[in-house]
């Protein structure tokens, strides 16, 4: 039984979703948050093997949350839902340590298929263009570009720690700054008032 | 003397209004106290000079803007008002008032260190008039009165062009506020609908989307082409918002079409979309019909990449005579037919392409691989003369 979290700030997905899970053997929705507050407690109480994770949330974004998510223990697989899943998300999103990309557009079919994938320890990531890489790597420090390699084949943090010689602590800060640099803004989850 | 650019709104009406008003204020008076009070020995010739030189010029700025702006006109029309002042015979003369509404002009168009100068210029020029009148006070003890008198006709003109060109300034700076304000909002405006859109109404769309596409393999079959109908509306609702958002975010505001396509083409080939590429160009379009153009050919770029899943795309860009011809071609998977075929967005672009009185054609490639979508807009698209007649 593959335990399940659902943080998306819109009430219509939240509730879509949980009535689409429940119909599917072989899963089961422990919780639902709308927000990077209510993630916290939610995770303390359901203990999930997967969080169906909102790429753009209102106050916080997907790929903070997403950060926090596996720096948890035990850490859940992360599988980001988002309605821009192209593949110039998935730099980010695997930088950020998500074990899946998904379009909201699409079917259920893929959905219930990326959830056992991503419970069993694949990954579920779209290919990533070579154009998109080079773009992204012009726009990192050259000394990360070691890091941005060995994440995208699949090395944990932890490991690419060891193999460079530095602190875990330094390697997440670089994470972050990269995520930082490569976060692709969607104007229109920006809010109004920006 | 060159006039700037950001005053140039301000050769308008207004300024001539006021223009208008004072040289006729100061006619009347001029030719009153001709009449009224003997001034010289040629008062009634004056009177119909003046007359006839303050309809000349008048008639002359009212009728074109750029004698209003040209400085030439300006000198022609102050050298016009102090011959009268020396022709008056004394520079207390009752064309004084006639000769300060020559500043108008100049004080409300130019920027106000310029119009200073030209003030100045006018007091100088004034003084010069009142030394050939000889009647400057010889003595100055004896005619404090009169130097005075002198100090102020000297002083006004300068007063004056500092105030009107004050005034300029601040009606400038006001409307340009006002126009960004109405931009800001209207931005404001736009980024909120887009927001609303994707946050609310798209998600609801891909809920209902997920909901639906979960019955899948549990329907029989008649229930299942319902469902399939449904989730091509869906499809299509949700590609009909993509455009809408993409539309409010970035307006094409009158932007040539061929820079829009080869962004969007760029965008999409980043985006893992293959490789497409843009060719030719297309002659300047009417704003509405370049809008309507870009979305169709945009979408058709969509289709291919997304729907299509087109390795190659090419975007081939032309004119016959003014009108314009743009086809996209792809290597992918063909047209589907039945209800997908109204998912991807073609019902839109049929839409569109009627709303500018264009031909679209969609159809197989030449080899009969992958899609061809054809666009032909007319020399003079119908939407030029009356963007709403066809909605």
């Amino acid at each position: 039984m593959i335990r399940l979290l659902l943080v998306d700030d819109h009430p219509a997905m939240r509730t879509g979703l949980a009535a689409v899970l429940a119909a599917e053997p072989g899963m089961v929705v422990l919780g639902a948050a709308a927000s990077a507050d209510e993630l916290g407690p939610a995770l303390n109480r359901t203990r999930p093997d997967v969080v169906l994770l909102d790429y753009h949330l209102p106050s916080s974004d997907g790929l903070v949350l997403c950060r926090v998510l596996k720096r948890s223990v035990p850490a859940p697989g992360v599988l980001m839902y988002s309605a821009y899943a192209d593949a110039s998300l998935a730099i980010p999103a695997i930088l950020a340590g998500a074990d899946g990309l998904l379009n909201k557009a699409a079917p259920a079919k893929d959905l219930y298929d990326a959830i056992r994938r991503v419970a069993r320890g694949d990954r579920v990531l779209p290919a990533v263009p070579r154009d998109l890489l080079d773009g992204a790597s012009a726009r990192l420090d050259p000394e990360d570009l070691p890091i941005l390699g060995m994440i995208l084949d699949g090395t944990s943090p932890a490991e690419v720690a060891a193999t460079l010689r530095l602190e875990p602590r330094d390697v997440s800060a670089r994470l972050d700054r990269m995520i930082g640099r490569l976060r692709i803004e969607v104007p229109a989850a920006t809010g109004p008032f920006v | 003397m060159v006039v700037t650019g950001r005053r140039a709104s301000l050769r308008g009406d207004q300024w001539f209004s006021l223009l208008l008003m004072t040289r006729l204020l100061g006619t009347a008076a001029a030719v009153l106290l001709l009449i009224v009070h003997r001034v010289t020995d040629h008062d009634g010739v004056l009177a119909i000079v003046t007359l006839a030189w303050a309809a000349l010029t008048l008639t002359a700025f009212g009728r074109s803007t750029a004698l209003r702006a040209s400085p030439v006109a300006w000198a022609v029309d102050a050298a016009g008002a102090l011959a009268l002042v020396v022709a008056s015979g004394d520079w207390r003369s009752p064309f004084y008032v006639f000769a300060l509404t020559t500043l108008v002009l100049p004080a409300t168009t130019l920027p106000w260190r310029r119009a200073l100068a030209c003030g100045l210029g006018f007091s100088v020029a004034y003084g010069i008039a009142a030394l050939l009148t000889r009647q400057l006070p010889a003595n100055t003890i004896a005619n404090t009165i009169r130097l005075e008198t002198l100090a102020t006709h000297l002083l006004v003109p300068v007063m004056i062009t500092i105030a009107l060109a004050y005034a300029g300034e601040l009606l400038d700076r006001l409307r340009r506020e006002r126009e960004r304000a109405e931009q800001l909002s209207l931005q404001a405006e736009r980024q909120r609908i887009a927001w609303e859109l994707h946050d609310s109404a798209k998600q609801r769309v891909h809920a209902a989307h997920l909901l639906l596409s979960a019955l899948d393999g549990r329907l029989v079959d008649g229930q299942r082409t319902v469902v399939d109908h449904a989730v091509a509306e869906l499809r299509g609702a949700t590609a009909d918002m993509e455009t809408s958002i993409a539309e409010l975010r970035a307006p094409v505001d009158g932007r040539p079409v061929d820079d829009l396509l080869r962004e969007r083409a760029a965008a999409l080939g980043r985006a893992g979309g293959g490789r497409i590429v843009v060719s030719g160009r297309l002659p300047i379009l009417p704003p509405v019909v370049a809008a309507q153009v870009y979305r169709i050919a945009g979408e058709a770029l969509t289709n291919a990449v997304r729907h299509a899943g087109a390795s190659r795309v090419d975007v081939i860009l032309g004119h016959e005579g003014e009108g314009a011809t743009i086809r996209v071609a792809d290597d992918g998977a063909g047209l589907p037919d039945g209800a997908e075929r109204r998912g991807t967005g073609l019902r839109s672009m049929q839409g569109r392409a009627q709303t500018i009185g264009a031909a679209l054609e969609i159809g197989p490639g030449e080899d009969g691989r992958g899609t061809c979508v054809a666009v032909t807009v007319p020399a003079a698209a119908p939407s030029t003369a009356d963007p709403g007649a066809r909605r």
